[in-house]
C-alpha cells in the first residue's frame, strides 16, 4: 500500500460501493471516477445518498462492499498516519456547523493547517495560538473572503455568510488537492450563497484542485462543467449540464409515496423542481443556541 | 327510515397520572408497596417513637441557646470553616486536575470507522481503564476516602482534602467526559476530515465548546465538597466537623449551636458564589 498519493491517478474513484445504514441502502454499487482538476456537482433529492457519499469519501460511514481510492490510494484501508496524511489534502466545507463557535474567526482559519503541527507544536498552538507564519497567512486568507476585520471575532457572533467565508478561508490555509462540499451554501442566501461559491471556484482555480460539491439548487449545479445525479443511492444521470432537461430532472427529483412506490416521474411539475432550499428549521444558528 | 349514523362510544382520552393498564403494571405496583413496607419495618421506621422522642430534642435544642460566642469558641470556629474552605477548594482544583485526562481518555471517540482491530483495541483498552479508575474514586464516599488516608496519613485536614480530591475526580471525570462525548459533533468530525490526531481533536474541537460547562461543574463540585468538608471531622479529617464533634462529645450544646450556624452561613456563602459563578460562566 502506498504511503503517499499515486501520480497520475483520479482524484476519487469509487468502485461498487455499497453503504447501507440497518435495513437502509444508502448506496447501492455506486462507481464514479473524478479527474483532477475536475469540478463535479453532485444533485438528487433528499436520501438520495448525496450526504452518504460525502461521508465515504472522509471515512465517517463504514462500506458494506467496494473501494474508494483518492489519488489512488484505497483510504479505507490506511492506517491511522497514512490516513491523516492522505486526509491534509482533502478539505471539506460544510452546509453549516463546521468551524468551532467558540474560537475566533482567526483560530478557525488556522486550524486549516492543524494536520501539520507536530505534537509539541499543537499544545503550543493551543497554549499560545498560532505562530507568526500562520498568523500572517490567516490574516491574508481572511483578507481574501473580506473579513479581516473579524479576525478575533468568536465564530458564533457572525452570520451564516460570514461563516461559511471563513470555512472558505480555512481552505485557503490548508490548500487541499481534493475539496469535499456538502451543501456549502444551502442554509445561507442566494446572493451571499452564490459569493461563497465564487471564492471556492477561485481557490480551486488557482491551486488545480478538485472539486465535488454536493447541492441542493440545481440552478447552481449548472455552473458546474459536470453534473452526477443519484437517486436511491445509485447514479442516474451523468454529463453536462446542458442535458439536465427537465424530464430529466423530474425523474432525479420524483417524490414518492410514504410507502415507498415510486411516483410517475412524468406527472411531477418540473418547474417545482428547480430550487429546492434547506428548510427554514435547519437553518438555526449558534447565537441563539442556549443552554 | 335510515336510522341516524351510531355515535361512536364516547372514550376518555387518557388520564394525567400514569396507572397501570396490564397485569405487569399492577403487579410493579403491588412489588413497590411491598418493597417500602419491607423497609419500613427493616428501618423500625415508627412515628410514636420519634413523637415521643421530642422532649429531648427539644432538651437539646434549648441548651444550645443562647450560642456560645466566646472568643476562645468563635476563634475555633473562625479557624475550622477557613480550614474547610481551604479543603473543599483544593479538593476540587486537584480533583480538577486528575479528572481531566482521564476524561480525555474516558470520552469516546467515532473515529474507528475502518480501523483495524489491533488500532480498535489500543483505543478501547486505555478508554475502559480510565473509566474504571473513574468509577472506583466516584463510587466509594469521601467518608470512606477520607478513613482511607486518615490511617495511612494520620489525623487533620490533609488527608481530608485528598478524600475530597479523590472522589471529586472520579464524579468530575464522568461529568467531563460526558460533557465531551455529548457536544456538537460537526466542527469536530471536520477536524478529523483534515487529519487532525486525536489530541488535536480534542484540544480544537471538544474542549472550546465544553470549556464552559466544565467550569460549571467544577463551582458545582465545590459547592458539594465544602458540604462533605463539613464533616469529614468526624473521622478525624480535619475541618470544622471536627470542631463539632468534639464539643457534641462534651455535652457542649451551646458551642456545637456556635459551630453548626457557622457552618450554615459558610455552605450558604459557597453556594451563592458559585451559582453566580455559573451564571457567568454558561454561554
Amino acid at each position: 500500500m502506498g504511503e503517499t498519493a499515486v501520480e497520475g491517478t483520479p482524484a476519487v474513484a469509487l468502485e461498487g460501493v455499497e453503504v447501507s445504514f440497518g435495513a437502509v441502502r444508502a448506496l447501492t454499487g455506486l462507481s464514479l471516477t473524478v479527474e483532477r482538476g475536475e469540478r463535479l456537482a453532485v444533485i438528487g433529492a433528499s436520501g438520495a445518498g448525496k450526504s452518504t457519499l460525502f461521508n465515504a469519501l472522509t471515512r465517517a460511514v463504514a462500506l458494506d462492499r467496494g473501494r474508494i481510492l483518492v489519488e489512488g490510494q484505497d483510504i479505507m484501508s490506511l492506517g491511522d498516519r497514512a490516513l491523516r496524511a492522505a486526509q491534509r489534502r482533502i478539505g471539506v466545507i460544510y452546509q453549516a456547523y463546521g468551524l468551532v463557535p467558540q474560537l475566533s474567526a482567526g483560530i478557525n482559519v488556522a486550524l486549516g493547517e492543524v494536520a501539520d503541527l507536530s505534537p509539541a507544536a499543537t499544545l503550543r498552538t493551543f497554549a499560545r495560538g498560532p505562530g507568526p507564519g500562520t498568523s500572517s497567512r490567516v490574516l491574508s486568507a481572511l483578507e481574501r473572503v473580506g473579513l479581516a476585520d473579524r479576525v478575533a471575532d468568536r465564530v458564533a457572533d457572525l452570520s451564516g455568510g460570514q461563516q461559511q467565508r471563513v470555512a472558505v478561508a480555512r481552505l485557503l490555509l490548508q490548500r487541499p488537492s481534493l475539496i469535499l462540499a456538502d451543501e456549502p451554501v444551502s442554509a445561507v442566501d442566494p446572493v451571499t450563497g452564490e459569493r461563497v461559491l465564487r471564492e471556492l471556484l477561485n481557490l480551486v482555480d488557482e491551486d488545480g484542485a478538485t472539486l465535488v460539491a454536493n447541492l441542493h439548487d440545481v440552478s447552481l449545479a449548472r455552473g458546474f462543467p459536470r453534473v452526477v445525479a443519484l437517486r436511491h443511492g445509485a447514479l442516474v444521470f451523468d454529463g453536462p449540464p446542458e442535458n439536465l432537461k427537465d424530464d430529466v430532472l423530474a425523474t432525479i427529483y420524483a417524490s414518492e409515496p410514504l410507502d415507498g412506490a415510486p411516483v410517475d416521474a412524468a406527472a411531477v411539475d418540473p418547474s417545482s423542481l428547480r430550487r429546492p432550499r434547506a428548510p427554514v428549521h435547519e437553518r438555526e444558528s449558534y447565537g441563539l443556541r442556549a443552554r | 327510515m335510515a336510522s341516524a349514523p351510531a355515535e361512536p362510544a364516547s372514550r376518555p382520552v387518557s388520564a394525567v397520572l400514569p396507572r397501570p393498564r396490564t397485569p405487569t403494571g399492577g403487579l410493579i405496583v403491588l412489588g413497590v408497596i411491598g418493597v417500602t413496607g419491607l423497609s419500613l419495618y427493616g428501618t423500625d421506621f415508627d412515628l410514636v417513637e420519634l413523637v415521643a422522642g421530642a422532649g429531648p430534642i427539644e432538651r437539646f435544642v434549648s441548651q444550645m441557646f443562647p450560642p456560645d460566642l466566646s472568643v476562645g469558641t468563635l476563634e475555633k470556629t473562625g479557624q475550622g470553616i477557613v480550614e474547610t474552605f481551604q479543603m473543599s477548594l483544593l479538593g476540587a482544583l486537584l480533583g480538577s486536575l486528575i479528572a481531566l485526562p482521564l476524561a480525555a481518555l474516558g470520552t469516546a471517540d467515532a473515529a474507528t470507522i475502518g480501523a483495524s482491530t489491533p488500532a480498535r483495541v489500543a483505543r478501547a483498552v486505555p478508554y475502559h481503564l480510565a473509566r474504571l479508575a473513574l468509577n472506583v474514586f466516584r463510587s466509594i464516599p469521601d467518608i470512606l476516602w477520607a478513613l482511607v488516608f486518615v490511617v495511612a496519613l494520620g489525623l487533620g485536614p490533609f488527608p481530608g482534602t485528598l478524600a475530597l480530591a479523590v472522589h471529586s475526580a472520579g464524579v468530575l471525570g464522568k461529568l467531563y467526559s460526558e460533557t465531551l462525548e455529548t457536544v456538537p459533533l460537526r466542527p469536530v468530525e471536520a477536524l478529523r476530515a483534515i487529519g487532525a490526531s486525536r489530541i488535536q481533536r480534542l484540544l480544537f474541537g471538544r474542549l472550546p465548546q465544553a470549556a464552559a460547562s466544565g467550569l460549571s461543574l467544577t463551582m458545582y463540585q465545590w459547592e458539594c465538597n465544602i458540604r462533605s468538608a463539613a464533616i469529614l471531622g468526624f473521622v478525624g479529617a480535619g475541618g470544622i466537623g471536627q470542631e463539632i464533634l468534639i464539643a457534641m462529645n462534651l455535652f457542649d450544646y451551646s458551642r456545637v449551636a456556635t459551630l453548626a450556624a457557622a457552618t450554615i452561613v459558610a455552605v450558604l456563602l459557597v453556594d451563592r458564589l458559585s451559582a453566580a459563578g455559573r451564571r457567568r460562566f454558561v454561554v
